[in-house]
């Protein structure tokens, strides 16, 4: 699962356009409530990075509702990235 | 010193407003060009006055600062590089007025322009400007970035459509100003607003627009057509520019690009070769003249096979192919270098439409020369082009080739009579390439003036320092 | 924001100590089939995974939960603990939210009753209709989740399943889509129950009975395809189905996955969405209990909000 999820988000180029179709992202203040911000930083976790609080609540936050997966040029399963790093990093 | 400013900032600010949590602030800083860096803190303000604040605090401290709308940037123009802080934009999301009668509406710059064209739609109206990425694009990121897309031919870019700004000079008092009108018709002085417009964010924080808008089109008669030869395509194209109409959309990518786009968008269309999408915005009326118009000029330069639309809705099929260029862009990098980080590079060159059989020509011997695998898209209507190659980041030889196609293809298109930059920017990225075309023009004087403008905007260079000149 | 660990801990804790991950009796389950007399083996099986029986504790959990959240997430980690326990939480059992609870056993009775009226003859399990573990899996609990998978699914066999009816989406999705990385030689077809009402063409004979407001859950809508069926079905059930501005695949989630870890974002994004819905005119129809008690949540008297079952059942 590990080596999935890195490979997975590795994929991600940054490009943005799943973010305006994420319900949290607005309300939550800042990129990490966003599907681009959580794919890096579940990418990061996985990899053995630390959780930060803004980071936890970043993860956790996810509503894992999947309207991100629907636009991901790079057809990342944006919603298994997020719950994989959840199962690997909590 | 840099342990000091998000405290400083939160104090300024309240404490909501600023982030320095590491991994947060590493999400500020990069961007889809590749290009990343650090930053101390991100600062979200929420209105004009928390955004005099921050420009006035960075000039006292000297402390560079770095707008960001959605950071959809493809040149390296939005990166917080050297070490600053990030203001970003994101909550100054309001739609303050909408007037039809004006025809304009006022927002401000974090409204998403998707979010706004919904907005807008209740009334009937639109604001016309679409970049590939208008559903994730602000205001203000389009504002600074010039920004300009699909209907480019029959609406242009973004300095036709800004009408004022409220802007925020990084000075002592962190001046806030008003720059253009609320009409159409505006003679003050030197224009102010066009200048900023396309900026990319170096001159001023830009906070609030005044934006022309415009009636939805009654309906749009669509032909998306294949060609078996560029040839042929682009003497459909002549065709059709040259017969008094102006077209709401003319679309092109060449056939490998059209069937990767086809196979990531799972569209039912057969890509048979080279496709040309085009759009004629008319009244209900004249639809079906217009559309069997465009299929005959189709079909007599020797189309393969050309499918067609009589309203607006029933054109989203054919319009599928098109909006997965970028997906096919970044399909065509995971096929190429499977398993391995890269980085689509998307050039944006623009020429004269009467040189564009030649450009696209030349793009593709260029590509092969290098061993490059190229993907063409483009807004043909105004000329506007998007070849893109990518890399792997760790593999230094096909970057260096990359960064030689990049150079190579700029200098195409300035010797065609084009730009090197038609709606992305020069950020970064293109500096030198920017350095080329005024060269080749005999105009390097410009660039020395446009570090003077620069100088009486932002007299301590704290404002995204080091883009464009 | 809650600290999620907490929320995390909280729901292990109940998960081992009574099987459920929120504080509810057992009962809770299965009592509203109890008049029903169903045979308690057999295949199909109406499966409910308790998701509709656990809304009413999980509105009263998130009430008392939502009162912490202004509390700086940093210094959580041991107030927290004791707060859970002030507030009851840690405790065996919290008052669930009495109208949503008689709402819920109305819902999943007509269930029955029209899955009886469409010539469906369903068993039910009683004692062993277990929770599914659902947001076990989504909080990434994945051992605990599947030392559940692996009980829940011993249990329907036992009983006699084949086919499982689902009643609510996240239940569905599991069943179908997540079980069978669980559960070693997982064999249970799913079916909702909405599904299994499309396929026999079901059908009642009522006509022009106004406007209604569809909202597709997430999980129905992109990660099962049912789209098509509850909007035949309701069409069939004399309605004129209005579709929301984001509707289908596109849909906009109620914000109810994460009431229980943000409840101020969820609420934000309710309101967003039921705005959204009363752009139009009519009823709006919910397929799930959390989108249900979600958006019940922010809205007012002025707005209704029904779900499914009951607007088919008439």
């Amino acid at each position: 699962m590990r080596a999935w999820v890195e490979a997975e988000a590795e994929k991600c180029v940054y490009c943005g356009f799943c973010e305006p179709l994420c319900p949290t992202l607005y309300p939550g203040g800042h990129r990490g409530y966003g599907p681009r911000g959580r794919v890096n930083i579940a990418f990061n976790i996985v990899r053995g990075g630390k959780h930060t609080g803004e980071t936890l609540k970043s993860i956790y936050s996810c509503l894992l509702c999947g309207a991100c997966n629907l636009v991901c040029p790079a057809k990342i399963d944006i919603v298994g990235v997020i719950r994989a790093s959840r199962a690997l990093g909590g | 010193m840099a342990k000091r400013i998000p405290e400083d900032l939160r104090k300024l600010l309240g404490k909501d407003k600023v982030i320095d949590d590491p991994e947060i602030v590493s999400l500020y800083a990069r961007e889809p060009s590749g290009i990343s860096s650090e930053a101390l803190a991100v600062v979200f303000p929420e209105n004009v006055k928390d955004v005099s604040k921050i420009a006035s605090y960075a000039y006292k401290n000297g402390v560079l600062i770095y707008p960001q709308g959605s950071t959809t940037d493809l040149v390296g123009g939005a990166v917080p590089e050297p070490k600053g802080i990030v203001v970003s934009f994101e909550r100054m999301n309001r739609i303050i007025n909408v007037s039809i009668l004006d025809s304009i509406v006022d927002v401000e710059v974090g409204v998403r322009l998707g979010d706004l064209n919904v907005e807008l739609a209740k009334h009937g109206y639109m604001f016309p400007i679409d970049p590939g990425s208008v559903n994730i694009t602000t205001v203000g990121g389009a504002v600074n970035s010039g920004a300009g897309g699909l209907r480019g031919a029959k609406y242009g870019t973004m300095r036709d459509w800004v009408l004022g700004l409220t802007i925020v000079l990084p000075d002592e008092a962190g001046t806030v100003m008003r720059v253009g009108c609320r009409t159409t018709k505006c003679r003050q002085g030197y224009d102010l607003v066009r200048l900023i417009v396309g900026s990319e964010g170096t001159l001023a924080l830009v906070a609030e627009a005044t934006l022309k808008i415009t009636p939805l089109p009654e309906t749009m008669a669509t032909a998306l057509a294949f060609f078996s030869t560029l040839e042929n395509l682009f003497e459909a194209y002549r065709e059709i520019k040259s017969s008094g109409v102006q077209p709401l959309v003319m679309e092109f990518m060449d056939y490998e690009t059209a069937k990767l786009a086809g196979e990531a968008s799972k569209s039912p269309i057969n890509v048979e070769g080279h496709m040309l999408l085009v759009s004629v915005d008319c009244n209900f009326e004249a639809v079906e003249r217009v559309e069997s118009w465009l299929r005959r000029v189709m079909e007599k330069n020797g189309a393969l096979k050309v499918y067609t639309s009589k309203t607006i809705e029933g054109a989203e099929p054919l319009f599928t192919i098109r909006r997965s260029l970028f997906p096919a862009q970044v399909a065509m990098a995971s096929k190429l270098y499977p398993g391995r980080k890269k980085i689509v590079y998307m050039e944006d060159i623009a020429v004269p439409p009467s040189k564009l059989l030649e450009a696209v020509t030349a793009v593709r011997r260029i590509s092969e020369e290098k061993g490059l695998k190229v993907s063409i898209g483009g807004h043909v209507g105004d000329g506007n082009l998007h070849p893109s190659v990518a890399f792997p980041v760790d593999d230094e030889i096909v970057k260096k080739k990359v960064l030689e196609w990049e150079f190579e293809v700029s200098k195409t298109a300035v010797e065609l009579g084009g730009t090197v930059s038609a709606e992305h920017g020069i950020g970064l990225r293109k500096k030198e390439f920017l350095k080329m075309e005024m060269e080749k023009l005999g105009s390097l004087k410009a660039l020395e003036i446009m570090k003077g403008v620069k100088k009486v905007f932002d007299p301590k260079g704290i404002l995204n320092p080091g883009k464009v000149v | 924001m809650l600290d999620p660990l907490q929320i995390i801990r909280l729901v292990e804790d109940n998960m081992r100590a009574h099987g459920l991950p929120f504080p509810a009796p057992r009962e809770s389950l299965y009592s509203w089939a109890k008049p029903l007399n169903l045979p308690e083996k057999g295949s199909p099986m109406i499966y409910t995974g308790g998701l509709y029986q656990l809304t009413p504790y999980i509105v009263s959990v998130v009430e008392s939960l939502s009162k912490t959240e202004d509390l700086r997430l940093t210094s959580m980690a041991f107030r927290a603990s004791r707060l859970l326990s002030a507030l009851g939480l840690s405790g065996l059992v919290v008052r669930p939210k009495a109208d949503v609870a008689s709402y819920i056993e109305r819902v999943l009775r007509s269930i029955v009753e029209l899955l009886r009226e469409a010539g469906v003859k369903v068993a039910y399990a009683y004692e062993d209709d277990m929770y599914s573990g659902v947001i076990l899996y989504d909080l990434g609990l994945d051992s605990l989740f599947k030392e559940n998978a692996v009980k829940v699914y011993r249990a329907l066999k036992s009983r006699g399943a084949e086919v499982i009816i689902t009643v609510d989406p996240h239940t569905t999705h599991i069943m179908r889509s997540v079980y069978p990385k669980y559960v070693e030689g997982y064999d249970l077809k799913v079916k909702s129950y909405l599904e299994v009402l499309a396929e026999t063409g079901f059908k009642v004979e009522r006509r022009d009975r106004g406007d209604i407001v569809i909202h597709d859950p997430c999980l129905y809508a992109r990660f099962e395809s049912i789209i098509e069926q509850p909007r035949t079905l309701l069409g069939n059930a004399g309605f004129k189905v209005l579709e929301p501005r984001r509707s289908g695949r596109m849909t906009y989630c109620c914000g109810g996955p994460i009431e229980g870890l943000a409840p101020k974002i969820a609420k934000t994004i309710a309101k967003t969405r039921l705005s959204e819905l009363a752009e139009k005119p009519g009823v709006i129809v919910t397929m799930c209990p959390i989108c249900y008690a979600n958006l019940k949540a922010v809205s007012d008297e002025k707005v209704e909000i029904e779900d499914i079952a009951l607007l088919l059942r008439g």
